[in-house]
């Protein structure tokens, strides 16, 4: 038994290793796209830097201060050859690595986005799940309508509005900001509640669509029917034997909602002055802050390879149908 | 016992006189400025945009400043001599004057802010003219130019990448080092979390100009009564007055008009619509085809009505003929009026006529991050259009269109651009600017009088030496005034001692 498990063992590390050395093209895609599209992009850094009084010859030499004048394939295999030794690069308006101006702000955002799934996952799952058990009646209608409403809404709008009523008018939360957690619970709690809401709405509306399609796939199944005919009580056919076989489509989605709440923060950020990556990353392509959109966005590819990563090694304690090797 | 008595009564005025005196202007406490941005960074050497500038300008002083009328006046140096011939001049610095680290300011330390500027900033142009420094002793700072000029302490006056005194400690650091931070203002550096908030302290150590009366512009006397303000950084416009309605800011600048009805019944808040803010104008490229045909130019010029476009913008606007505002001694607002709105079709069509204009594409250029310059450009569009151009409006991101606009790039005629600084500072600030976003090259006329302005020590030499200059710009149709923009902030009642000015400045202001 023990051998067993030691080999099951064995078998899945094998696999995540081996999906690992996997990410390694994927991200070296990610990279020279990145790389490729932004410098497509017109507009140069250095008339940023210079401002709007600077001379043609004083943005020229910015321009060779930051290597900018050099041939693009030579940037683009000095910049992967940094990245070997782990050196994304030196933001060219911030005076701090890429690292540094990420690791200031991962907190904000990774806060942001957890509190939004930590929300998004309970209501998403409970509403779809209601929704497909009262099929065709008006608490289905009602739920598929607010789930609509979520996904069609901007995120931008919603914010406004609840920085003007729970902010301005009912003055139960601050209109905007952050409060690092070391400030205290509540006052960090209070900064992050209403983004995190406005960027779960969407989440919701999409994750109950999703989560009503496959418990309703489920329910028609025969071992459903078995279950009932054998006595089970609805309470434990519905949630012991639906509900798990229902969580593999929708395990799939939480990756995909993960991804969507760290790209959705861009916006939510910059309505909440959040001092997130979502802003920064904003920031940093208005100024064509080459290294510094490099950087993050190879680290966000990094970030979505191993959430789909985490995904697929959660099927296999979900679902003991599904083994490596 | 009379006398006591007397004494006694004294003492109490003088008591009650002080409390009084206190009353009317409270200290302590922390302002909070919900601002739409935020500085990134304090080197002032490298800073030209507005956000950054109203911070810098209070935490760091120049040799002289600008005053209340955008003109040039002492404030670290206490007297300046110009020699006759406009070759010299001679700064006579304050006695202990100091730091926010603790040191007191001598000749070396402006010495080393010169040489560093110089050698760093992208407006080191500003100081091409130079000859020699000298530092005769601590307190006496004497700068050597090449060529005679009447205009250098405008130059040194400008709060866009200001020449501002930094310790000689700093000579070396290079551009952008986040060390450079220590000036002698009122405020000095607090804390600051970017893209978060930024926190300026009253310096306890400041040294006022005592022969001032009171604050004047970015000089005078300052007092900072505050204990501190707080810049949270909101972008969102609507966001920011809520944090106004909601206590959680004191001052909430850079509001469209068209939101200021949400203070409607708000007793304690104030609003101030400010001119001069900005100056809205459109570029016009010398360099492409086809407005580098000054009669396409001035066709186009002919088209403008100027009221129709400043409405389409949703800004509060005035109407003024000239890239100046009234306030400078170098404004003649008549003589540039036929330039100005036109509304001439028939005279655009006669223009492109002679021009032998065969319906070419003309290029209208703008962004999508700035709805005013995005809004002007397509009425503007429609003006060219009935008077029978071929005009195709191009949306783009700002960088691509400011980038092409410095950088003399191909692919549009047309742009537009909202100019703060410059028309403040008067025809000094303006060169770079002209020359580089209509992207002029050869014009003899725009050379010569540019160079009779710097060259004339004499004033009214100067003032027609600029006429010409600016004649020139709007009558070739290298700009097209549209029209001035003021800006609109609003702040809470709890505050006073705020004048309105192109930026908030937070000494002599207290907080309930």
């Amino acid at each position: 038994m023990n051998l067993r498990l030691l080999q099951q063992t064995a078998r899945a590390a094998r696999e995540i290793v081996r999906r690992l050395a996997q990410t390694v093209p994927v991200l070296l895609v990610v990279a020279v796209v990145t790389f490729a599209l932004l410098h497509l992009l017109p507009g140069d850094p250095a008339v940023m830097i210079a401002g709007d009084q600077a001379s043609p010859e004083v943005i020229a030499r910015i321009r060779a201060d930051l290597g900018l004048d050099r041939p693009l394939l030579e940037q683009l295999l000095h910049w992967l050859a940094a990245l070997l030794q782990g050196d994304f690069g030196r933001s060219l308006l911030l005076n701090q690595t890429v690292l540094s101006a990420v690791a200031e702000r991962l907190p904000i955002t990774g806060s942001l986005a957890m509190l939004s799934l930590v929300i998004t996952l309970p209501v998403g799952i409970v509403l779809g799940t209601l929704a497909a058990y009262y099929r065709g009646t008006w608490l289905d209608s009602g739920v598929m309508g607010v789930a609509l409403l979520g996904v069609s809404i901007p995120s931008f709008w919603i914010g406004i509005v609840s920085i003007l009523l729970f902010g301005a008018v009912l003055h139960w939360l601050p209109t905007g900001g952050y409060v690092p957690i070391a400030q205290g619970v509540r006052p960090w709690l209070a900064c992050l509640i209403q983004p995190a809401v406005v960027l779960a709405l969407f989440q919701i509306g999409f994750l109950a669509r999703l989560t009503r399609s496959a418990m309703l796939d489920t329910l028609h199944q025969d071992y459903i029917r078995t279950a009932r005919a054998k006595g089970l009580g609805e309470w434990l056919t519905v949630a012991r034997h639906a509900f798990r076989n229902t969580l593999i489509p929708v395990m799939t989605a939480i990756g995909i909602i993960l991804s969507l709440l760290i790209g959705g923060s861009v916006i939510v950020e910059q309505v909440f002055a959040l001092p997130g990556m979502g802003r920064l990353v904003v920031q940093a392509i208005m100024a064509r802050d080459y290294p510094l959109v490099q950087g993050t966005m190879l680290l966000f590819g990094l970030a979505f390879v191993l959430i789909n990563l985490a995904i697929d090694a959660l099927y296999v304690l979900v679902d003991p149908r599904v083994r490596y090797g | 016992m009379k006398r006591h008595l007397a004494a006694a009564s004294l003492s109490l005025a003088v008591l009650l006189g002080t409390t009084a005196l206190a009353g009317a202007q409270p200290r302590g406490g922390t302002v909070i400025d919900a601002n739409v941005g935020g500085p990134g960074t304090f080197d002032p050497a490298m800073i030209g945009t507005t956000i950054e500038l109203e911070t810098l300008n209070q935490m760091f002083e120049g040799l002289v400043m600008m005053d209340e009328n955008y003109r040039a006046k002492p404030m670290i140096a206490s007297k300046v001599d110009t020699a006759p011939d406009g070759m010299t001049y001679t700064f006579t610095l304050r006695h202990g004057v100091k730091f926010h680290n603790g040191k007191e300011l001598t000749s070396a330390d402006v010495l080393a802010t010169y040489e560093r500027y110089a050698k760093i900033s992208p407006n080191a142009i500003v100081l091409a003219n130079v000859g020699s420094y000298e530092t005769p002793d601590p307190y006496s700072f004497v700068i050597h130019l090449k060529v005679p000029s009447g205009v250098f302490l405008d130059i040194l006056k400008s709060p866009a990448y200001p020449l501002v005194i930094i310790p000689a400690e700093f000579r070396d650091k290079p551009a952008r080092d986040p060390e450079v931070n220590i000036g002698t203002g009122p405020f000095k550096f607090g804390e600051w979390q970017k893209d978060s908030h930024f926190v300026m302290r009253r310096f306890d150590g400041y040294a006022p100009d005592e022969s001032s009366p009171g604050p004047d512009g970015y000089a005078g006397r300052k007092t900072v009564y505050v204990d501190a303000v707080r810049y949270n950084f909101v972008p969102e416009a609507n966001a920011r007055i809520a944090a106004l309605q909601a206590g959680d800011a004191d001052v909430a600048p850079t509001l469209p008009p068209d939101l200021l009805a949400r203070f409607k019944d708000r007793a304690d808040i104030a609003v101030e619509k400010v001119f001069p803010g900005c100056q809205n104008i459109f570029l016009l490229s010398a360099g492409n085809a086809p407005t580098n045909n000054v009669l396409i130019r001035r066709a186009i010029a002919a088209v403008v009505n100027a009221q129709d476009i400043a409405d389409a913008s949703g800004q509060i606007t005035r109407e003024n003929p000239s890239i100046l505002y009234a306030e400078s001694p170098y404004y003649d607002g008549a003589a540039v009026k036929p330039y100005y709105s036109q509304n001439n079709p028939a005279k655009a069509k006669a223009l492109l006529a002679e021009a032998g204009y065969k319906g070419e594409k003309i290029v209208l250029q703008t962004n999508s991050n700035y709805s005013y310059m995005r809004d002007e450009i397509l009425v503007l569009a429609e003006q060219m259009k009935a008077a029978g151009m071929n005009a195709e409006v191009q949306v783009v991101d700002w960088m691509t269109n400011a980038n092409n606009m410095a950088g003399r790039a191909s692919g549009w005629n047309v742009s537009t651009s909202g100019f703060c600084s410059q028309p403040l500072l008067g025809p000094q600030q303006w060169r770079n600017m002209v020359y580089n976003f209509a992207n002029i090259k050869g014009d003899t006329e725009l050379d010569t009088a540019y160079d009779k302005f710097f060259a004339s020590v004499d004033v009214g030499e100067r003032r027609k030496a600029w006429l010409e200059a600016e004649q020139s710009i709007l009558g070739k149709a290298y700009f097209i005034k549209v029209a001035d923009a003021g800006s609109v902030f609003a702040y809470s009642k709890k505050l006073s001692g705020i004048k309105p000015w192109y930026n908030i400045r937070f000494w002599n202001v207290s907080k309930q």
